[in-house]
């Protein structure tokens, strides 16, 4: 598997291909639930909406436990989101195999009884390669549907199908598609070696990037997806490189002498703000996409490293020791003022700006542990999210500015990225591998 | 000394003519394809005895004509990789000790002419990965601006941060931490 040796320039396989779905609306003789919103997730204290979701019936020779595997993807997403309270089906009163599709056939007195009060319900066949899926969502209060979908394509893509009706329940419930076919990118440690991959938030379908057999860390996807920043020491010292993923050829970004690292795509993708030490001291630099040095953004006597953008690319969050420890300081672009953000703590550091805007999260240390904590970007409000339980750190949001991947050490005490809610709530681990993850990285939405 | 001919000779026996002489003393940290800086000359392994690591044509360079004189240099080669300056917490601040290390550093440098160094910065794991590699860029700093004001030609000495990445000592614990929080030296000839 690895390549230790493999030269600088070479092409590495495509690690993303564009995903072909053909997607057709359910027919709209049946009538649809009028457009409301059922969870009004600007509220702290929704009620998660309880939702049942019965395996896909396969029709003819779908097999290979599709339909399972199509309910599954589905369950978990809306699990992962805690929005959901997604109904054990070992509670359902029958498969839910023996009721039809529409909403004329579906026993909805049935699924009340046990509790739900969304159904998600579908059916899926194979021919050859091709795979064709339907998936409706029902409220089983209006017994209506809400919304349903078709989609097309390779068998392989079957997940991918599974996530985006997933972004549709959402959208459908609170006017804001999900992001459940994004991914994250991440650092895997193994046999003292740091390799980059990808994942689905769901923690599966992994794609190793690097293969260098070096150092590979602080993995920055582009606004728009489709390349990945990264540090690595395969070159010798730590320099910066720039993978485009759908041809999987890499490029050096900066070389520059010392330090070329913490990568950060500014928004809108035509450069990045990285740290640099060419002139003595780490200082926080812009670059162009050809890691020529556009200004410099950020500098002090001491340490500047780490920034993330706002998400209008105003405003910089980054770490600087000029204190004498690391703090997080917000500088304003336009009028070159910095202020400091965070007075709790003696380090603070790893900023991340929410893609909404109104958090920055950050892991600060006490007593040689780190604790995720969110802070308001004026620091008018600070919350702890992680409390005694192992060191977290390099906390990442998802582009919906609902959940933060993170790297925890809780369990085990081997470090492993976990996952989230913005309320500290619905902490799930993602990766179950051998060796040890960190510095997750999330995606932006994908383009489709 | 004597298991390391052997490796020495072992390798040299499968093949491999040429050989990295700083990834043979004793506290290198394992290699990783592409993780060391390649060193600015390698050096031909051939010859027996201690000194026969070293062509004849590097001993002229580096001056050294006489076994004796050969034999002390290896001595003091090895003592110089594996006598490290250490830090505290977050701090790059040189300590008092870390002074009085780096000024044997700056005897053997001074001894030693043709010899040239990189000096890598290394931090403990607790910390961010990013924080500790600008962190470990700056102890790597002080002991070149050390180095150097104490008339080291800087045009003998390298840097390299390593931050958190290559720790010696695997423990979570002070005492494994403290031998983590160091900069480290190695030769090139």
């Amino acid at each position: 598997m690895m390549m230790p040796f493999q030269s600088e320039r070479s092409v590495v396989r495509p690690l993303l291909l564009a995903i072909a779905l053909l997607v057709a609306a359910v027919s709209a003789r049946e009538a649809t639930a009028a457009q409301r919103v059922y969870i009004d997730i600007t509220q702290p204290h929704f009620v998660q909406l309880p939702i049942a979701v019965t395996d896909l019936r396969e029709e003819g020779p779908a097999g290979e436990g599709l339909g399972r595997l199509l309910a599954s993807v589905v369950s978990n997403d809306l699990d992962l989101s805690g929005l959901f309270r997604v109904l054990d089906p070992r509670g359902f009163l029958g498969s839910g195999q023996d009721e039809g599709l529409t909403a004329a056939e579906i026993r909805f007195d049935r699924w009340r009884q046990v509790g739900a009060e969304f159904l998600v319900r579908g059916k899926c066949s194979r021919e050859g390669s091709r795979l064709r899926v339907e998936y409706r969502l029902y409220d089983v209060v209006a017994q209506r549907l809400v919304v349903g979908k078709i989609y097309e394509g390779r068998v392989e893509d079957a997940r991918v199908m599974a996530h985006r009706f997933a972004n549709e329940i959402l959208a459908a419930l609170t006017g804001e598609p999900g992001i459940f076919d994004t991914q994250i990118a991440f650092v895997q440690a193994k046999d003292g070696v740091k390799e980059i991959f990808l994942m689905d938030i769901d923690g599966e379908n992994l794609k190793q990037v690097t293969r260098d057999g070096s150092t590979a860390l602080s993995p920055a996807w582009s606004p728009d997806a489709r390349h990945l920043a990264y540090v690595s020491y395969f070159e010798g010292a730590p320099k910066l490189y720039v993978v485009d993923l759908f041809t999987g050829q890499r490029r050096n970004l900066c070389g520059y002498p010392g330090l070329n690292i913490s990568p950060a795509w500014r928004p809108g993708g035509d450069g990045l703000a990285v740290t640099l030490s060419k002139d003595g001291n780490p200082d926080i630099y812009l670059v162009d996409l050809n890691g020529q040095v556009v200004r410099k953004l950020a500098s002090s006597w001491a340490i500047d490293v780490s920034p993330s953008w706002s998400p209008d690319g105003k405003r910089l969050a980054y770490v600087s020791g000029e204190t004498g420890n690391p703090q997080i300081y917000v500088l304003d672009l336009a009028t070159g003022r910095k202020e400091r953000l965070t007075y709790h703590g003696k380090y603070n550091t790893a900023p991340s700006w929410s893609p909404k805007g109104d958090w920055i999260a950050y892991s600060g240390m006490d007593k040689g542990l780190n604790n995720i904590y969110i802070i308001r970007p004026d620091g008018s409000e600070i919350r702890q999210l992680t409390h005694n339980e192992g060191d977290n750190e390099a906390p990442s949001w998802s582009p919906d500015g609902r959940m933060i991947a993170f790297t925890s050490t809780r369990q085990g005490g081997r470090a492993a990225v976990w996952v989230m809610l913005l309320n500290g709530e619905g902490v799930k681990r993602l990766t179950r591998l051998p060796g040890e993850q960190s510095l997750p990285d999330w995606s932006p939405r994908l383009p489709r | 000394m004597q298991d390391m001919l052997k490796r020495l000779l072992a390798v040299a026996a499968l093949g491999l003519l040429v050989l990295s002489f700083s990834a043979c003393t004793k506290k290198a940290v394992p290699v990783q394809g592409g993780m060391t800086p390649a060193p600015p000359m390698q050096t031909a392994v051939q010859g027996s005895g201690a000194t026969g690591r070293i062509d004849e044509a590097t001993w002229q360079r580096l001056g050294l004509q006489t076994e004796p004189e050969r034999l002390e240099f290896l001595q003091a080669m090895e003592k110089f990789e594996n006598e490290d300056v250490y830090f505290e917490f977050d701090s790059y601040v040189l300590l008092e000790e870390a002074r009085m290390v780096l000024d044997r550093k700056v005897e053997f440098l001074r001894r030693y002419p043709k010899v040239q160094v990189t000096i890598e910065g290394h931090c403990d794991e607790r910390g961010t990965s990013e924080y500790n590699l600008a962190l470990g860029e700056r102890r790597a700093n002080s002991a070149w601006q050390y180095l150097v004001d104490s008339g080291i030609d800087p045009s003998r000495l390298s840097m390299i941060s390593y931050g958190e990445e290559r720790p010696v000592a695997a423990g979570h614990d002070e005492a494994s931490w403290a031998k983590n929080r160091r900069a480290h030296f190695v030769i090139h000839f």
